[in-house]
């Protein structure tokens, strides 16, 4: 008990500084990937099935990662995917996945992915993790830290299960492309 | 242009021909690397321009999702490029955001990215091209190529040397052979023309090698000389009928003179026979004359008392037509002579000549009261027995025909008319008819009668052959009851025409 208060208390003088650091280098990583989460619709193409009619908002999800979902409605505030406006929606875990474009699934722990990605297979949508790497988080596009710059993988059997197609341009940049069954 | 100047067609040709071939060589070798240049650079620019899109289009996920290592690596394709020597890419934000430099090249891409376009720079192209990412600038791309232009001029210039040379050289070889083809037929009309000149021979003509112009030519050529052949032909005929028919008419001058010498000699012959015939006759009638006369004086002298009043009177009458008979007899022999014999010139002095005949005439009838002027200085060159034998006559005449005249009066002078000096005797006596004038001079043509006035008409006759002997010549003006006017020249080389001016009042 000694030693945890010990640590707490260390961990509470420690606090200050390296909390504000790790702060600041959380807020870029966030700022990055909200960006990145805009820009790789450019480079994805949906059927047009997955939009009821042509005017139809582009709709995005976001579940756990608050912070994320703020940073990409500011960023698509002034702007349009394929030419529609850009809706973005803060999810809670279970809501119903029908009519999104974009899912983005926050968390390193990957114990809400499973089912949140289950939901999503077969359907037209863009599913974006932030697993840990190593493992196959069976989503589209999954974010990696390299030195310090974030990367991504792409995966494309469940592109392909949605009917997305993904540009070979982005697959050039991706740092690892899991090949589709084709 | 100075080639004009070439004094051979065959040079003119050839220059012609070698001229024609470099405007045409220099036109179009210059519209084909004016072209093939234009299409270097413009398809330089465009592949450069091509070029960096494509880089940008490859490159913008890289930028986007800020990957220069992607980026680096599609630049590095370039290597594949010879032509470039640098190439980059900038960020939005104008910073380097990679790079690639050829090995070898000395020039890297600029720290900075400029405005997008393409320039030329010294020997390199420089192509900016901003990248667009959906509408958003996400960085610009550089490019820069080697531009060899100038080296393609080079090469080009190099090449048009060469072809100009070897055309040129092979259409002078082919102008001087083939030239022939045109100049040959020219040149032998030329040389035919020199021919017929330089001999006159009209007959050669030129051969006919084509049928263009030059066989035109040709054929005209030999037409114009087959023409002055012919003419030239009928030229010589003319003139060798000409000197034939001059010939001829010489052959018959000289025939008609030969004709006129003869016929000239017969006529003088002739008048000589007559004038002896005629001095004869008046030389043998004297004697019989001369017996009748002295006979018939014989007969009064020693029987006049025998015979009977009237036998006298036909006496005095024998005796009076024998003095007569005589007269005329010595008139007919001095026209005979004044007719033959030498002309013999010498200086006389007409007035004092006319003086002493003047005085003799006086001296026969002393009772007759005359005025006389006769002007000084007449000095003629000519026989003096003939003019005396002239003056006689003429004076004789003026001095008998004032005998019925209330103041008689005879005037001797000389008119100038030019260079011919017109003698003339005038007096204001019986005078005559004009229209009688040109019967004046005839032997035996009286215009009066013996009774009024004595005389044998033959003396006018005799100063006309005075006259015309000396190579003047004799005219008169008279009025009947004013007197008469006798004009005369003693020259050659009197004009007939001025004969009316010298008339009788011309001297008053």
């Amino acid at each position: 008990m000694n030693l945890r208060a010990l640590v707490l208390a260390l961990a509470c003088l420690l606090a200050p500084a390296s909390a504000a650091a790790q702060g600041d280098a959380r807020a870029a990583e966030v700022r990055i990937k909200a960006a990145f989460l805009y820009k790789f619709c450019d480079f994805v193409e949906w059927p047009t099935a997955a939009f009821a009619a042509p005017g139809d908002a582009f709709t995005v999800g976001v579940v756990g990662a608050d912070a994320l979902a703020d940073e990409l409605a500011a960023v698509v505030a002034q702007r349009s995917v394929h030419g529609r406006p850009v809706v973005v929606r803060k999810l809670m875990q279970g809501a119903p996945l029908a009519g999104l474009h974009l899912l983005f699934v926050g968390g390193r722990d990957g114990g809400r992915l499973p089912e949140a990605l289950a939901a999503a297979k077969g359907r037209p949508t863009l599913t974006v993790t932030e697993a840990e790497d190593g493992g196959d988080p069976g989503s589209v596009i999954n974010f990696v830290l390299v030195a310090d710059k974030v990367r991504f993988d792409v995966a494309l059997p469940p592109a392909e299960a949605g009917g997305l197609k993904i540009s070979a341009r982005l697959l050039a940049v991706a740092r690892k492309v899991v090949a589709g069954s084709s | 242009m100075s080639f004009l100047a070439l004094r051979s067609l065959r040079q003119k040709l050839v220059a012609l021909v070698l001229l024609t071939t470099l405007v045409a060589l220099v036109v179009a070798l210059g519209a084909m690397v004016a072209y093939d240049l234009r299409v270097y650079h413009r398809g330089l620019i465009d592949d450069m321009n091509t070029q960096a899109a494509l880089l940008g289009r490859t490159s913008a996920a890289a930028l986007t999702f800020d990957d220069p290592r992607v980026a680096q690596e599609n630049l590095g394709l370039l290597r594949f490029r010879s032509q470039v020597g640098a190439a980059a890419i900038y960020t939005a934000r104008g910073a380097a955001f990679a790079r690639f430099q050829r090995e070898g090249e000395a020039r890297g891409a600029p720290a900075a990215p400029e405005a997008e376009g393409v320039r030329i720079e010294a020997r390199d192209l420089l192509v900016f091209k901003r990248i667009v990412q959906d509408g958003e600038f996400v960085g610009t791309v550089f490019l820069r190529a080697d531009y060899e232009m100038y080296d393609r001029v080079l090469d080009y210039a190099g090449i048009a040397a060469a072809v100009l040379a070897l055309a040129l050289l092979v259409a002078f070889l082919m102008t001087a052979r083939m030239q022939r083809i045109v100049t040959h037929p020219i040149l032998d009309i030329a040389r035919i023309a020199r021919e017929v000149i330089g001999r006159g021979d009209y007959s050669r003509r030129a051969q006919k090698l084509s049928e263009d112009e030059v066989g035109a030519l040709v054929d005209s050529f030999n037409a114009m000389l087959a023409e002055i052949e012919r003419r030239t032909g009928a030229l010589q005929r003319e003139v060798a009928e000409r000197a034939r028919a001059e010939g001829e008419v010489l052959r018959l001058n000289e025939v008609l003179e030969a004709r006129v010498r003869e016929r000239t000699a017969q006529l003088e012959a002739a008048n000589r026979e007559l004038e002896a015939f005629c001095y004869s006759v008046s030389h043998d009638l004297r004697a019989p004359l001369r017996a009748i006369d002295g006979f018939s004086q014989a007969l009064v002298e020693d029987h006049g008392a025998g015979v009977p009043e009237g036998g006298r009177r036909y006496l005095a009458r024998i005796q009076s037509s024998a003095k007569r008979m005589g007269q005329l007899i010595e008139d007919l022999l001095n026209l005979s002579r004044v007719s033959r014999g030498g002309l013999e010139r010498a200086p006389v002095d007409l007035g004092e000549m006319a003086r002493q005949v003047l005085a003799e005439l006086q001296q026969q009838e002393p009772q007759r009261s005359v005025e006389v002027q006769i002007e000084d200085g007449m000095r003629v060159a000519a026989d003096p027995r003939l003019l005396r034998a002239g003056l006689e006559n003429l004076l004789a005449n003026a001095w008998k025909f004032t005998a019925k005249t209330g103041r008689p009066r005879i005037e001797v002078g000389v008119l100038r008319d030019g260079p011919v000096a017109i003698y003339f005797v005038r007096d204001n006596g019986a005078g005559f008819d004009m229209a009688y004038a040109d019967k004046l001079f005839g032997a035996f043509q009286r215009l009066h009668a013996v009774n009024d006035f004595p005389g044998t008409g033959i003396g006018l006759a005799t100063v006309q052959r005075i006259v015309n002997r000396h190579g003047g010549r004799i005219w008169a003006d008279g009025h009947v009851g004013k007197g008469a006017a006798f004009f005369f020249t003693l020259e050659y080389g009197e004009d007939r025409r001025k004969e009316p001016r010298a008339r009788m009042e011309a001297g008053r």
